[in-house]
């Protein structure tokens, strides 16, 4: 569970990082990841690894779409109608879902079989070492898109000084556009990593962004391994939760999480690049 | 007694010093002007007096009342108004509610008896605007009292910024650089204001580049250097002070 | 000021823009420019609207009418307390439909399992949205912007889990049901019409308490505080302090709405108390235009309505309602109102000029 609230909470942060907008749709594309997957598998029968590529870059479409038919006409709105804005995409991304894929929760296959494999005495099912090992591929490759190339610089370029960046010829508007895919891909990897593990249905996405959301705050709002650390410390902390309080309020733990950590530290652990700033 | 006294305040950032163990006095019903070239620590200075920022270490008094580590509205409280280096009227109002927002200490009542506008809150409210008109007219600023603050031009701006201030009646007043930006006709007029305040009893404290200007209305004036108080005196004194030469000299000419 | 002009040669014109014009010239009218200090006082035009609202319950009859108009009531009480603190001193809130379970969870837990009678239980229903916003206010509303938006949505986040879990209190995920009509000193209020009054009187009574507070010296800090903090507490404006005396009013706005509510449906469950009122109660305050009075009520209205034409689309109310949304947030950002005046004026202009060129042709 970590290593999804740490993917959802890194797509949080690429979008955030090139135009300072928060995508509270970002739960979104992870449902739709899942559920696409799921109807591609079922409904036009492909094989596994072609429909998670097409609902991957289905969903990279429609986090385009969404830059350019709404985010970009208000890129210079305030937070409250941006937030706004997202929220009400997210409506409409999870009603229509519900709309065309129907309203039952889905579970995808596991990518293997679900013989139970043994790592020093641990047990784990084959499913959660694909999350894993995916996450850490998928983390690699964002790390080397983001510092290694110039792309990655550019981003972070025109989020941190926007006028630098357009002095030096980078159209900011491009960059938010591509963050906008990133953190989309991101968001549909790993709503088809967890599919099968957990359930997923039209309405699960809005809970899902909201704990990366505050996984990304927890590790350290902008960064990251900001948003990974938190994402796994989130992810760690509910499970041992539920050893102590009933589980119907395991949803509550994050939250109280949020405003601890809000109230405390709202720099998150490893500290923030943006938390000084006034906007912040 | 002086009004406002300071005590050996340092206040670093990331390691720079921004102020080195900086004492000086402010005697109450006097001009006081505070000079220095760019990054010198004078606007530091400001904030740690108005409360906006707090010092490393050292102490400030205020009517003999340690003020150091009071929030800022406190400080207002106890009769410190301020204007801002880049001037912060509120552009979601009038002209005239910036004024009469700068008596809140000074307007008492509750949020109840506030939203059932009992009868006295009627005759007060009454009254304050008939007082920031007052100070409106004084400023000549009547003319345009429901525009939108965010509509006056600039100088128009920093008077308003002036007037809010005033209208705290406030027994100690910073003024941080009120005549950058302005047109000189705009400056004389500032001077004007300024030199008659010392007749209403209020203490002025200026930040300024204006040499000029600061020269002509302080009775007093305290040259900062790299966070160091290097000379503190009389107008004329300062300026045949060679040390002060110098430090303008070895950085550039940032007085007129 | 007649938007039916002669017939001819603007035809072509017109049909792009009569289908907004005509049914939002009233809402035009109703959302003035709310910079003017003068404009601030009470004026004859307010006592037009409340006539009109009085009398329309008179003139349509229809129990659906009355009933929609209620919940338009109960959503303007919601979007006038959260006005004061977003649209006046431009903080965010999103946990704001909290605070109206909190009053509609009081309610139904006194008057069902104690016996209170509901004007009680209106009071403790206020009280507690109140302390409640007291004790998460001091913490919360240090953070700005997005973080303060993010805490105030956990928050109520929290709370929905609380209402599910507390099976024994709240009735868990069925909610508490046969909550008696509100009632005081034996008059009781059963049928809508009567509803209808006692919304509106309650909704009459807060805004002018509104409007009292937003053109004395509190409103004034308000925007002080909006604009700039630094600013606001060099004049002596205890800037946390007032952020928090604000919460809590508009917690206590949200509470006595929440009481009646409780009333009025005769039931409380958790579904009511989501992100599914938080969106609309916003939306309300942004579209009838952020620091206006008047903007919140006729956002109620408007946005109540469209609620319940989309209810008769079924599953396609919830992607159309929130497409409209996007695009009233993309065309009218600073509100319907501000915008509109402005449109308006330019179409006067556009008329009358065109007027004069084709009387100069003829």
């Amino acid at each position: 569970m970590g290593a999804i609230y740490a993917l959802v909470a890194l797509g949080f942060v690429t979008i955030s990082r090139a135009s300072q907008i928060i995508n509270f749709a970002q739960g979104e594309f992870v449902m739709l990841g899942g559920v696409a997957t799921f109807f591609l598998l079922n409904g036009v029968r492909l094989p596994y690894p072609l429909a998670a590529l097409i609902a991957v870059m289905i969903v990279v479409l429609v986090g385009f779409a969404m830059y350019l038919s709404v985010l970009y006409p208000l890129r210079k709105a305030s937070i409250l109608i941006l937030i706004m804005a997202t929220l009400g995409i997210s409506i409409f991304l999870s009603s229509t879902s519900g709309l065309i894929f129907g309203t039952l929760p889905k579970a995808l296959p596991p990518f293997t079989d679900e013989q139970p494999l043994m790592f020093w005495g641990i047990s784990m099912l084959p499913q959660s070492v694909w999350v894993l090992v995916s996450t850490l591929v998928l983390l690699t490759f964002l790390y080397l898109l983001s510092h290694r190339t110039l792309l990655g610089k550019a981003m972070e370029a025109s989020s941190t000084d926007p006028l630098g960046a357009d002095l030096l010829g980078i159209s900011r508007s491009l960059m938010v556009f591509l963050a906008f895919g990133v953190s989309a891909g991101v968001g549909a990897f790993a709503g088809i990593l967890i599919t099968p593990i957990f359930f997923t249905s039209y309405n699960s996405g809005t809970l899902l962004g909201l704990k990366g959301f505050i996984a990304a705050v927890l590790g350290g709002w902008g960064k990251n391994s900001g948003a990974i650390l938190g994402g796994f410390v989130l992810g760690i902390v509910e499970s041992l939760s539920l050893a102590f309080i009933p589980s119907g309020y395991k949803d509550a733990v994050a939250f109280v999480i949020l405003l601890l950590i809000l109230y405390f530290r709202p720099k998150g652990i490893l500290g923030s690049p943006f938390i000084d700033s006034r906007r912040w | 007694m002086s009004l406002l006294s300071i005590e050996q305040l340092t206040k670093e950032y990331d390691g720079i010093r921004a102020l080195d163990r900086v004492s000086l006095k402010v005697e109450g019903g006097s001009i006081k002007g505070l000079i220095g070239p760019n990054g010198a620590g004078k606007s530091t200075l400001f904030h740690l007096i108005s409360g906006v920022e707090k010092p490393d270490s050292g102490k400030i008094l205020f009517k003999k009342r340690d003020i150091t580590n009071m929030e800022s509205h406190e400080r207002s409280a106890l009769g410190i108004g301020r204007t801002f280096q880049t001037v912060q009227v509120w552009g979601n109002m009038t002209v005239v509610e910036n004024v009469m927002a700068g008596m809140h200490r000074r307007l008492k009542g509750s949020l109840f008896s506030y939203g059932l506008w009992l009868p006295w809150i009627r005759t007060s409210e009454k009254e304050a605007l008939k007082e920031a008109k007052e100070i409106l007219n004084s400023l000549g600023l009547l003319g345009k009292w429901e525009s939108t603050a965010s509509q006056l031009p600039y100088g128009k701006q920093k008077l308003l910024e002036l007037g809010r201030a005033l209208a705290m009646k406030p027994q100690l007043l910073l003024l941080d650089e009120p005549a950058s930006g302005l047109t000189l006709s705009e400056i004389e007029q500032l001077s004007e204001r300024i030199s008659e305040m010392r007749q209403k009893g209020v203490t002025v404290f200026i930040v300024e580049h204006h040499m000029g200007m600061v020269m002509e209305v302080a009775d007093e004036i305290a040259v900062l250097h790299n966070g160091e108080l290097i000379a503190e005196g009389k107008p004329e004194n300062v300026r045949r002070n060679s040390v002060v030469m110098e430090a303008y000299l070895t950085r550039g000419s940032a007085g007129k | 000021m007649s938007s039916q002009p002669a017939k001819g040669a603007q035809k072509e014109f017109r049909k792009r823009d009569l289908f907004y014009l005509v049914p939002l010239w009233v809402l035009s009218l109703i959302a003035p420019d709310p910079y003017l200090y003068h404009k601030k006082e009470f004026k004859r035009k307010d006592l037009y609207y409340l006539g009109a609202i009085g009398l329309a319950p008179l003139t349509w009859s229809d129990p659906h009418f009355h009933h929609v108009m209620v919940l338009a009531g109960i959503y303007a009480i919601l979007a006038l307390g959260l006005s004061l603190f977003m649209g006046y001193a431009g903080q965010i809130s999103l946990g704001h439909a909290a605070f109206f379970g909190i009053g509609a969870y009081t309610t139904a837990i006194l008057t069902t399992r104690h016996g209170f009678s509901p004007f009680v239980a209106l009071w403790a229903s206020v009280l507690s949205a109140s302390a409640v916003a007291y004790l998460i206010g001091r913490p919360i509303l240090k953070l700005k912007g997005y973080f303060l938006a993010l805490a105030t949505l956990g928050f109520g986040e929290i709370f929905l889990v609380m209402v599910r879990e507390s099976t024994d209190l709240t009735g868990g995920v069925i909610g508490i049901f046969g909550i008696p009509w509100f009632s005081v000193a034996g008059f009781s209020f059963d049928t809508y019409l009567k509803q209808y009054y006692l919304i509106w009187g309650v909704v009459a009574g807060l805004f002018i308490f509104s409007k009292n507070l937003v053109r004395s010296k509190l409103g004034r800090a308000l925007l002080a505080v909006a604009a700039s903090e630094d600013a606001a507490s060099s004049v002596g404006i205890n800037v946390p302090r007032i952020k928090l005396e604000i919460f809590v009013l508009g917690a206590a706005f949200a509470g006595l709405a929440g009481s009646l509510f409780a009333c009025i449906m005769s039931t409380a469950n958790p579904e009511t108390f989501g992100l599914g009122v938080t969106v609309p109660i916003v939306m309300m305050v942004i579209l009838g235009g952020m620091g206006t009075i008047y903007g919140p009520v006729a956002g109620a209205i408007l946005l109540t309505w469209l609620m319940d034409i989309l209810s008769r689309y079924q599953e396609y109310s919830l992607p159309i309602y929130s497409i409209i949304l996007i695009l009233l947030l993309i065309f009218f950002p600073d509100g319907i109102g501000t915008r509109l005046n402005v449109r308006i004026l330019y179409l006067i202009g556009y008329w009358a000029k065109k007027r004069k060129r084709d009387e100069g042709k003829l």
